[in-house]
C-alpha cells in the first residue's frame, strides 16, 4: 500500500506553506499549495487530494467555508483546521463540519505527526472496511448458491427483484436444495443487510418453547422466565426473519404470527404492552402447504400471508448440468479447509455422480465431496472414492433411463474391482469386449478408479 | 581526527574510503563547546565514512531572530548560509547553534535541512534537559547532537524519513524519541545513502 498521501496546504502566508511543504516533503508525501479557498477549489477540482491542511482566517473565502465546500464536493478529502488565533467556538464548529482535527499553530513537531498518523489510519481502516464490504457482498451475493441451469438463472434474477420489495416471500423445495442460502442472499440484497438476519428451525424447536423463543416474555410469565427477554421478533427488528420448515409450526402459533404481520406488534408472553416490530419474513418449507390446507393442517389466511412470493427451488436431479459446477465449488472449498490438493473427478466418477438421483441434493452432494475429499490419496476423486453411494437405492435408480442406472452400475462395480476389466467383466456377466464397449460407450476410465 | 574502536565497530556504511566525492564542513555558531564539533566529526566520518572539517566559530545570525517569538527562524538562517559562498571542498555544511530554533508551524526544532540542501542546522539548546526536566549526562548530550547532524546530513543527501523505527532517518518529535533513535541507517536507507554520495 502507498502510504504517502497527496496534500495541499492552503494558507496566504506563504512562508507557512513552505514551512509545511518542506516539512512533508521529508516524509516523502506528494505537496501542493492554495494560497486561498478559491485557488484551493480550483486545484480540487483536477486532482484528488487526499488531505488538505487549511487556515481559518484568509481574505475572500475563509477557512470553515472551505471545509464545507470541501465536505460536500470531497467527503473522502480529510480536512485539518489550522489557525493562529483558536477558539473553542471555531474548534467545535469545524469539528461537527467534519474536520478530522484542528490544530493551534504554531504545534510541537510530534504533534503534527500524530495528526497525520491518524488520519493515515483512518484512510487505511476505510479503505480496509470498504474493501472488505465488497468482499462480504461477494460472499454473501450467491457465493454458495452455484448453478448455470435454466430454473437457478430464473432463481438468480428473482432476488434481486423480491430483496428491492418488502413483501414476504415463501421458499419451497426438498431438503438440501439451498433454501436457506436464497434466504440469506434476498436479506443481503435488500435494504436491511445491514440490520440483523435471524433463522429458526420450527421444526427442530418444540410448540412450547417457540411462543417465548419469537415473541419474548415478561419476567414471571411462566415457570423458569427469572428475567424479561425479548424475543427474535424484538431481536430482528430493521432485520429479515426466516422461518425454516414453517410447516410445523402450530395452528395456534399460525393465528398469533398472522397478527403479527398485520399488525407489526408484539406482545411478550405475560405482557400486555405491545411492542412496535419491523422485519422482512421469509419461510421455508419442503411440505406441499396446499395439500396442507385442503387438509386443515395449515391456516389458508396465514398462507396466503406468508406467500406473497413464492420462489420453488429445484432439485438437484432437475438441474444435472449444474453437478460438475458445484463438484467444483465443493472440491476447492474442502481441499482448502483440509489443506489437501484434492482438484480432480474422473470421468467415470463424475459419470457416476450425474446419474445419481440426489435425494439430499446439493446437502447431499456436498457431504459426499467432503468425505471423498477427507478420505483421499490422491488429486483426482476416482468412482471408487464414490463407491459408499448406493446405487441400488430406489431413489438412485427411479426416474433414470436404463443407460445411467447401467453406466452407474458399471462404474460401481469397476470401483469395487480396482478397476480390473476381467474381474468387473466376469462379476457383471459378460465378456471383456462388451464391457470394453460398455466402458467406451459411457466415458468410463478402468484404470483411474482405484486412486482413492 | 580521533575515532575510537567502539565507533569504528558500530559504523553502518561500508563506502570504499578512496577519495569520497563529499566532504562535509561544521559550523559552529553561537556559545558551542569545541567537544560538541569533534564528536559530530567523529561521528560523521566513523557512520558515514566522510571527511569532516571544522570550520572557525561564528556569532549567531542576529537576522533570523525573531523578537516576538525569542527564537531563531530555522528557515530564515538556512537560507542566508545557503546565499554564502561556503569554503573550497567542503559539499555540504552543518552548522551547529547554541540558540533554540523554530520553524512558523513549529513551537520549535531540533534541527533542519531543507532535501537535497547544502546547509543543515542543529540546535544545541533543548539537548541539555530531558522532557521531564531532568539533566542528562553530557555523554548523552554529545550523542543527541551526533545524531540529529546525521539525521539532517541524510536529508541533504535527499533521503526522506523512514517509517523504520530503528532507522537513523525515522522522525524524532522530542528528544526521547531520539534518545530512542539510531544512529545507523536502515538497509534501505544505507543503500539510497551509499548511492547519493556516489553520485556527487
Amino acid at each position: 500500500m502507498d502510504e504517502h498521501l497527496q496534500i495541499m496546504i492552503v494558507d496566504d502566508e506563504q512562508i507557512v506553506r513552505e514551512s509545511f511543504r518542506t516539512w512533508f516533503g521529508k516524509f516523502g508525501h506528494r505537496v501542493d499549495a492554495a494560497a486561498s479557498g478559491a485557488e484551493a477549489l480550483q486545484k480540487l477540482e483536477g486532482t484528488p487530494f487526499d488531505l488538505l491542511f487549511v487556515d481559518i482566517k484568509m481574505p475572500g473565502m475563509n477557512g470553515i467555508e472551505l471545509l464545507e465546500k470541501v465536505k460536500a464536493g470531497y467527503p473522502d478529502t480529510s480536512v485539518v483546521i489550522i489557525t493562529a488565533y483558536g477558539s473553542i467556538e471555531t474548534a467545535v464548529t469545524a469539528m461537527k463540519l467534519g474536520a478530522s482535527d484542528y490544530l493551534l499553530k504554531p504545534f510541537k513537531p510530534d504533534h503534527l505527526n500524530l495528526v497525520l498518523e491518524k488520519i493515515r489510519q483512518q484512510r487505511r481502516l476505510v479503505s480496509e472496511c470498504s474493501y472488505l464490504k465488497d468482499r462480504l457482498d461477494q460472499f454473501t451475493r450467491f457465493d454458495n448458491i452455484i448453478g448455470r441451469s435454466p430454473p437457478m438463472q430464473k432463481i438468480f434474477d428473482m432476488i434481486p427483484e423480491v430483496a428491492a420489495s418488502d413483501a414476504s416471500v415463501l421458499l419451497t423445495g426438498e431438503t438440501g436444495t439451498g433454501k436457506e442460502l436464497v434466504a440469506k442472499a434476498i436479506h443481503a440484497k435488500s435494504a436491511r443487510a445491514e440490520r440483523p438476519f435471524i433463522a429458526i428451525n420450527c421444526g427442530a424447536v418444540p410448540d412450547s418453547l417457540i411462543e417465548s423463543e419469537l415473541f419474548g416474555h415478561r419476567k414471571g410469565a411462566f415457570t423458569g422466565a427469572v428475567q424479561n427477554r425479548r424475543g427474535f421478533l424484538e431481536v430482528v427488528t430493521g432485520g429479515t426473519l426466516f422461518l425454516d420448515e414453517i410447516g410445523e409450526i402450530s395452528q395456534k402459533m399460525q393465528i398469533d404470527l398472522l397478527r403479527v404481520l398485520e399488525e407489526k406488534r408484539v406482545v411478550r408472553v405475560g405482557d400486555s404492552q405491545p411492542i412496535d416490530v419491523d422485519f422482512r419474513l421469509v419461510s421455508a418449507t419442503r411440505k406441499n402447504l396446499r395439500q396442507e390446507i385442503a387438509e386443515k393442517r395449515f391456516r389458508q389466511d396465514f398462507f396466503y400471508r406468508i406467500n406473497v412470493v413464492h420462489i420453488p427451488l429445484p432439485p438437484l436431479r432437475e438441474r444435472q448440468g449444474d453437478i460438475p459446477l458445484l463438484i467444483e465449488h465443493f472440491l476447492t472449498k474442502y481441499s482448502r479447509e483440509t489443506a489437501k490438493q484434492v482438484d480432480r473427478v474422473s470421468a467415470d466418477a463424475l459419470n457416476l455422480l450425474q446419474a445419481y438421483e440426489w435425494p439430499g441434493n446439493v446437502r447431499e452432494l456436498e457431504n459426499v465431496i467432503e468425505r471423498a475429499v477427507a478420505l483421499s490419496r490422491s488429486r483426482t476423486l476416482g468412482a471408487a472414492s464414490f463407491s459408499f453411494l448406493d446405487a441400488d437405492t430406489p431413489a438412485a435408480t427411479g426416474n433414470r433411463t436404463l443407460r445411467q442406472v447401467e453406466a452407474a452400475h458399471i462404474a460401481n462395480v469397476l470401483a469395487e474391482n480396482d478397476g480390473n476389466v476381467t474381474r468387473t467383466a466376469d462379476v457383471l456377466g459378460i465378456n471383456r469386449v462388451t464391457l470394453h464397449k460398455k466402458i467406451k460407450r459411457y466415458g468410463l476410465k478402468p484404470g483411474a478408479t482405484g486412486s482413492a | 581526527m580521533n575515532r575510537s574502536p567502539r565507533m569504528a565497530a558500530k559504523a553502518g556504511l561500508q563506502t570504499e574510503a578512496a577519495s569520497p566525492p563529499h566532504r562535509i564542513g561544521i559550523l559552529p555558531m553561537g556559545e558551542i563547546p569545541s567537544l560538541i564539533p569533534q564528536v559530530m566529526a567523529a561521528h560523521i566520518e566513523s557512520y558515514l565514512r566522510l571527511p569532516a572539517d571544522i570550520l572557525p566559530s561564528e556569532g549567531l545570525p542576529e537576522n533570523a531572530f525573531d523578537p516576538h517569538r525569542l527564537q531563531y527562524d530555522a528557515g530564515k538562517t538556512v537560507t542566508a548560509l545557503e546565499r554564502r559562498t561556503g569554503p573550497e571542498g567542503l559539499s555540504k555544511m552543518v552548522a551547529v547553534l547554541s540558540c533554540d530554533l523554530f520553524v512558523p508551524i513549529f513551537s520549535f526544532v531540533l534541527g533542519e535541512a531543507r532535501q537535497g540542501g547544502s546547509w543543515a542546522l542543529v540546535s544545541l539548546y533543548r539537548m541539555g534537559k530531558n522532557e521531564d526536566g531532568s539533566l542528562p549526562p553530557e555523554s548523552d548530550i554529545l550523542e543527541r547532537t551526533a545524531k540529529v547532524a546525521l539525521h539532517e546530513i541524510g536529508h541533504l543527501f535527499d533521503l526522506v524519513h523512514c517509517d523504520d523505527e530503528r532507522c537513523l532517518m525515522h522522525f524524532s518529535g522530542g528528544l526521547d524519541d531520539l534518545d530512542r533513535t539510531s544512529m545507523q541507517f536502515c538497509r534501505y536507507c544505507r543503500q539510497f545513502f551509499k548511492e547519493a554520495v556516489a553520485e556527487g
